[in-house]
């Protein structure tokens, strides 16, 4: 589906269903360089079970046109501005990596607003390597490769694919060479408010995290998980960084699990 | 390097897509023997029919062992997606059915496999699909062919069995200009020696029958997806993948899956419905293949280069002609685009034509006459009877293909043992022309048909200038000394 958000048309998966604004909706944000097929294995579950989804592509990525957001604060405004184009009032937040900082900053801006937060693969905070940096801003591509090797885990580093035929590396490498990733990654680099923004969520939280993510540390989520007040549940899976793709299953249990069980 | 694997191709190929499973530790790719797979429960089945889900429900569209053909096949292409077929056919099919409904156009390399050009002259005209031929390297003309309406551009990456060497990425800079996606046959190539994708082509086409298999025991194809052909550039261009699919809850392929629209679309149509699957047997066969592929290749391409090399400074042997070979009018692409080699199959005509190389080729007993190529063992063929045959005299000529022409698929025996059964097979040819009295039986075997006269006529003029030609170069020879005009002699005779 496409909208206008802030006059600039952007690019929403709806998961195969029609956008309903009156079911109780979910709100999916994809990591740095990426965009919506992040959540391809999870979005069309929910969508046909009875929730609205909604997985943008953040402003300048893939099918949204715009200017690319620089910093976690504008993407989290941008997310309402997203859901009040909609017409949606409360909203269920999931994120993964920099999508787990917008989302956590989009509940504590608007707590009232937020029924849940899934925060995956993530910490409060999201270091980039200042070589990353450097070489992501002068060479896209070799960043991409640099990016891709820490964030997949081993099995897919062995080509494994639960796509029968895919190739998710090379997928991602096309995704993410053709996106702002300098601007996003400098955005994580700045993203300073993580501990700040975690005391002021109220809503039911869940992580989930990876115990091989070579891109966000494991410490980093669990030390997360103490500052958020309300955190129901905490999940180990054991794979990379790019968890919504790489365990996709596992990600999606936890994920229905948590919601499911959601008033 | 792969843009779907940091390992390299030896390793890609030996272990990419499997790892020893869990239950049983299997190091060798386990044969998924099954039609069909066990579901958890109602709402897993349902998950898996909804695309919500990962994984496999029939063996029609997708298999375990077959699987880790298709994550190798991608990875070692560099492409997004592979899907495997039951041959190197239904594969071009698949593709051309993918991409192209009733009212559409292909452009096409005229240099192709004759099956190929037959399926886009014949098979897909009945479905209102229609092709025109070009000379693959005449830029030119594939700029002036591309029509509104053409949906792909098709070459072969070393065309069968004229073997032109096809300029992919000035091909792909058209492509690019005219948006419509490069489709490259890369079989006489394999992975070993090009990488198409690297060069700007969009999608890739095996028949993995051939070298990747490389023992000639099992059929397959596959597709590979190259994710860098931007499917809704052009608004309605190509509604196959843009479109609502109402089969799939109205998804749209390229708005789904993006970079992966294509390979998604042939799995969940082509497959579904045209059922031209690769058996797990076949699947495995074909992995066993390919995992020595990097180390058959180079053997392949030194046979090759030898054996074309040798029959060239071959008394009895008219031309040759192989990429390697600087005669080769395509010589200059070599270089750029396959610095490993370009290949095992090699073409040549001997002194006294047709029937000169029919006693050659039933004269042989190392190398086997047969319909394929890519098989470790040599092979030989007579294109204009078997392959080709089916092809009009102008189509024919288009592919580059004479009466004379036998293809050679080198083998990886030993060159002695190659280059002996070759001798052997000359020997034989030069009886046949000793016999009719120097002259070339095959002139006179055309003269058979009226229309044939003047074509007869014109045979035999060119082999008396050739036989005056070579007369003048062995005067030279005495004059600039032995070994420097044979040099040259030889150059001539490697032009086509």
């Amino acid at each position: 589906m496409r909208l206008k958000v802030k006059g600039s048309e952007t690019y929403v998966a709806t998961g195969g269903k029609p956008f309903d604004a009156s079911l109780p909706t979910l709100v999916f944000l994809h990591g740095s360089g990426l965009d919506h097929r992040t959540w391809a294995l999870q979005t069309r579950w929910f969508a046909f079970r009875g929730w609205s989804v909604v997985a943008p592509d953040l402003p300048g990525h893939s099918l949204s046109r715009g200017r690319p957001l620089t910093s976690i604060e504008k993407m989290a405004d941008w997310t309402w501005h997203l859901l009040d184009a909609l017409g949606v009032t409360n909203a269920s937040l999931i994120g993964h990596s920099q999508g787990a900082l917008v989302a956590l900053e989009a509940a504590a801006r608007q707590s009232e607003r937020s029924t849940s937060l899934s925060l995956i693969a993530t910490g409060g905070a999201i270091p980039v390597n200042p070589q990353l940096l450097d070489t992501a801003k002068t060479n896209r591509p070799a960043a991409v490769d640099a990016m891709l090797t820490w964030g997949f885990g081993e099995s897919y580093q062995f080509g494994k694919s639960d796509v029968p035929g895919q190739a998710p590396l090379a997928i991602g490498n096309r995704i993410m060479c053709a996106n702002p990733l300098e601007i996003d990654l400098q955005a994580c680099q700045n993203y300073t408010n993580g501990e700040n923004a975690a005391n002021k969520v109220s809503c039911p939280t869940q992580l989930i995290l990876a115990l091989n993510d070579r891109m966000t540390p494991l410490k980093a989520g669990r030390q997360l998980a103490t500052q958020l007040p309300n955190v129901k549940n905490v999940a180990e899976i054991d794979a990379g960084h790019m968890l919504p793709i790489e365990a996709p299953e596992n990600c999606l249990n936890e994920l229905r699990n948590f919601i499911t069980a959601l008033d | 390097m792969s843009k779907a694997s940091f390992f390299q191709p030896q390793t890609i190929a030996l272990h990419s897509g499997y790892q020893p499973e869990s239950d049983h530790g299997s190091r060798a790719v386990p044969i998924y023997q099954t039609t069909s797979y066990a579901f958890q429960d109602v709402a897993h089945g349902a998950a898996l029919f909804n695309v919500e889900r990962g994984g496999h429900i029939y063996s029609r569209m997708t298999n375990p062992t077959v699987q880790v053909l298709e994550q190798r096949l991608a990875a070692l292409e560099g492409g997004v997606g592979c899907v495997c077929t039951a041959s190197g056919m239904s594969a071009l099919m698949t593709t051309f059915a993918t991409l192209c409904s009733a009212g559409d156009h292909i452009v096409s390399a005229a240099q192709i496999y004759g099956s190929t050009a037959t399926l886009l002259r014949s098979t897909l005209k009945r479905f209102g699909i229609d092709t025109t031929f070009v000379d693959v390297n005449d830029t030119a003309a594939v700029k002036k062919a591309i029509k509104r309406n053409t949906r792909l551009v098709m070459c072969e990456s070393i065309g069968n069995p004229g073997l032109d060497i096809a300029d992919i990425p000035t091909l792909a800079g058209i492509c690019n200009d005219k948006h419509v996606p490069l489709v490259v046959d890369a079989t006489f190539a394999t992975p070993a020696l090009n990488n198409p994708i690297a060069h700007g082509a969009h999608i890739v086409v095996h028949s993995l029958t051939k070298w990747i298999g490389g023992a000639g025991n099992a059929l397959g194809g596959a597709i590979i997806d190259g994710g860098n052909f931007d499917w809704g550039k052009v608004k309605d261009k190509f509604p196959t993948l843009t479109d609502p699919y109402a089969p799939f809850h109205g998804i749209s392929f390229y708005e789904e899956f993006g970079p992966s629209a294509l390979s998604s679309r042939i799995r969940a149509e082509s497959m579904r419905d045209f059922g031209a699957a690769l058996s797990p047997q076949n699947a495995f066969l074909l992995l066993q293949g390919l995992e020595s592929l990097a180390l058959r290749m180079p053997q392949h391409v030194e046979n090759a280069e030898s054996l074309a090399q040798w029959l060239l400074e071959h008394e009895a042997v008219a031309w040759v002609n192989h990429p390697s070979l600087k005669s080769h009018p395509n010589h200059h692409l070599v270089e750029s685009l396959f610095p490993k080699g370009a290949g095992s199959i090699l073409s040549f005509g001997v002194k006294g034509g047709r029937a000169a190389g029919a006693a050659l080729m039933d004269g042989l007993q190392l190398a086997t006459n047969l319909a394929n190529v890519g098989d470790s063992r040599t092979l030989v063929l007579h294109p204009a009877s078997t392959t080709h045959s089916r092809l009009d005299a102008a189509a024919m000529e288009a592919a580059g293909i004479k009466e004379d022409l036998i293809r050679v698929s080198v083998g990886i025996e030993s060159f002695r043992d190659i280059k002996n059964d070759f001798s052997n097979g000359l020997r034989a040819a030069q009886r046949v022309v000793k016999a009719a009295g120097g002259t070339a039986p095959a002139a006179r075997a055309v003269k058979k048909p009226v229309a044939g006269k003047s074509a007869a006529k014109k045979t035999v003029v060119k082999e008396a200038t050739s036989k005056k030609t070579l007369t003048k170069k062995l005067a030279k020879k005495k004059a600039v000394g032995k070994a420097a005009a044979k040099k040259k002699v030889s150059a001539k005779k490697a032009g086509r």
